[in-house]
């Protein structure tokens, strides 16, 4: 058979119909089962990619952004004292069955971060790819975010990083410090009042999502 | 390395909109190769004398869809992450509809009258001008019409889970609509093109 007899335009067609029919054996989506690559893992963790730190997940929220869901894994009272503004409360126990998609972004936190690391893996292990964890958990909120301070030593970069610091705690109802107060930052500071814990927002469906606009 | 890069955090926000930009040139770019800068050109399928405007967006559907289907079947592209739009059933018909009756009234759908625009086409101007005052209108009626946008959601649903087949059965039944298709619009074209 001699190819140059058939225009460009049927070889094409002939590619994409060999290609076509070779796909009727294609597998693209994983199913239930999911393998865990132990040194992909390890390396995801040593590059420190697995998590976001406090700051930026601070400004995530200030910007707004949708693009991610807060997952607070304590428990109900707790979140119920307080929680990180649009967190949604999962309980550890109950993560295995909450309503998660595996082609969502998740940030997860706890109260220090061990609870949030093993969830991680628990994530990772069902094939949950876009999973991070808040760097030092609710403590790192509170010392970064809610309550940051200044070093008495400071330079002025600091300073001016500082001044940012400082608007961004004001915007969770926080109260920024400059150090030189014996006390440290976390010790007998009042979290702010959740005045009405504002209602469980209900899980995300797809329909709640933001459009994205695609067109012809 | 895994895909998509965006949602696995290998860049940021502000990086998205640079690769969105580069790949809007492109877009552009091919579209206007095509011939979809002229209204002509497009309003010519609907009259059938030009089926140029099915086989371009069927051959990018069945290029896109096995480009795809191997990516992810090698393991480079995590289809369960690749965003979906949402499907509502009967808006989107009706919605589909109107868009139709706007192509072959205005001569563009809403890229290519971007294409056209870019290459000063007045036609194009007074069409973008019709976009931007229909989202206006839109947006102004879209309290009172809200249920009706947003009836029969289906989610983020693809063709294999609507109907219960495999992947490679839709895919391969796919290509093969796509290779009749365009053997039939070329005989349409052929006998629209020997009307009177």
């Amino acid at each position: 058979m001699n190819l140059r007899q058939f225009t460009l335009n049927r070889k094409l067609a002939m590619l994409a119909v060999a290609l076509g029919t070779l796909a009727l054996l294609a597998q693209p989506h994983r199913g239930p089962f999911v393998k865990l690559d132990a040194r992909e893992l390890a390396s995801v963790v040593e590059e420190e990619v697995d998590h976001v730190t406090a700051s930026e997940l601070a400004t995530w929220i200030v910007e707004g952004r949708a693009d991610y869901r807060l997952l607070d894994l304590r428990t109900a009272e707790g979140y119920a004292a307080y929680h990180i503004p649009t967190a949604e409360n999962v309980p550890l126990t109950g993560l295995a069955d909450y309503p998660l998609l595996r082609n969502e972004k998740l940030v997860l936190y706890s109260e220090g971060g061990i609870h949030s690391a093993q969830a991680w893996m628990l994530l990772r292990a069902q094939g949950y790819e876009a999973v991070y964890m808040v760097l030092g958990g609710l403590d790192a909120w509170k010392d970064e975010v809610l309550f940051p301070s200044l070093p008495a030593d400071a330079d002025a970069a600091a300073r001016a990083q500082f001044e940012r610091a400082t608007q961004v705690a004001k915007f969770f109802g926080g109260e920024a410090r400059v150090a030189g107060g014996a006390a440290p930052p976390t010790v007998g500071a009042e979290l702010p009042k959740l005045a009405a814990p504002p209602p469980m927002p209900a899980p995300a469906t797809p329909i709640a999502k933001k459009k994205k606009k695609e067109g012809c | 390395m895994m895909t998509p890069l965006y949602k696995y955090g290998f860049f940021g926000e502000e990086f998205s909109l640079l690769v969105a930009f580069v790949l809007g040139l492109g877009f552009g770019f091919f579209l206007e190769r095509a011939g979809f800068g002229s209204a002509r050109k497009l309003a010519a399928q609907f009259y059938l004398y030009d089926m140029s405007v099915f086989k371009v967006m069927f051959t990018a559907i069945v290029t896109g869809m096995l480009g795809v289907t191997y990516l992810g079947w090698i393991g480079w592209l995590d289809l369960d992450l690749v965003y979906l739009v949402p499907t509502f059933l009967g808006p989107q018909i009706v919605g589909g509809l109107v868009l139709g009756v706007g192509f072959v009234v205005g001569g563009y759908c809403p890229g290519t009258s971007v294409a056209a625009l870019a290459t000063g086409r007045i036609d194009a101007l007074v069409y973008a001008l019709g976009i931007f005052t229909g989202t206006f209108a839109y947006a102004e009626v879209y309290p009172s019409i809200k249920d009706l946008v947003n009836a029969n959601p289906m989610g983020q649903v693809t063709l294999p889970e609507v109907f219960g087949l495999p992947w490679g059965l839709v895919v391969f039944a796919v290509v093969v609509i796509a290779v009749v298709g365009f053997w039939g619009a070329t005989k349409i074209e052929l006998w629209a093109g020997s009307r009177p």
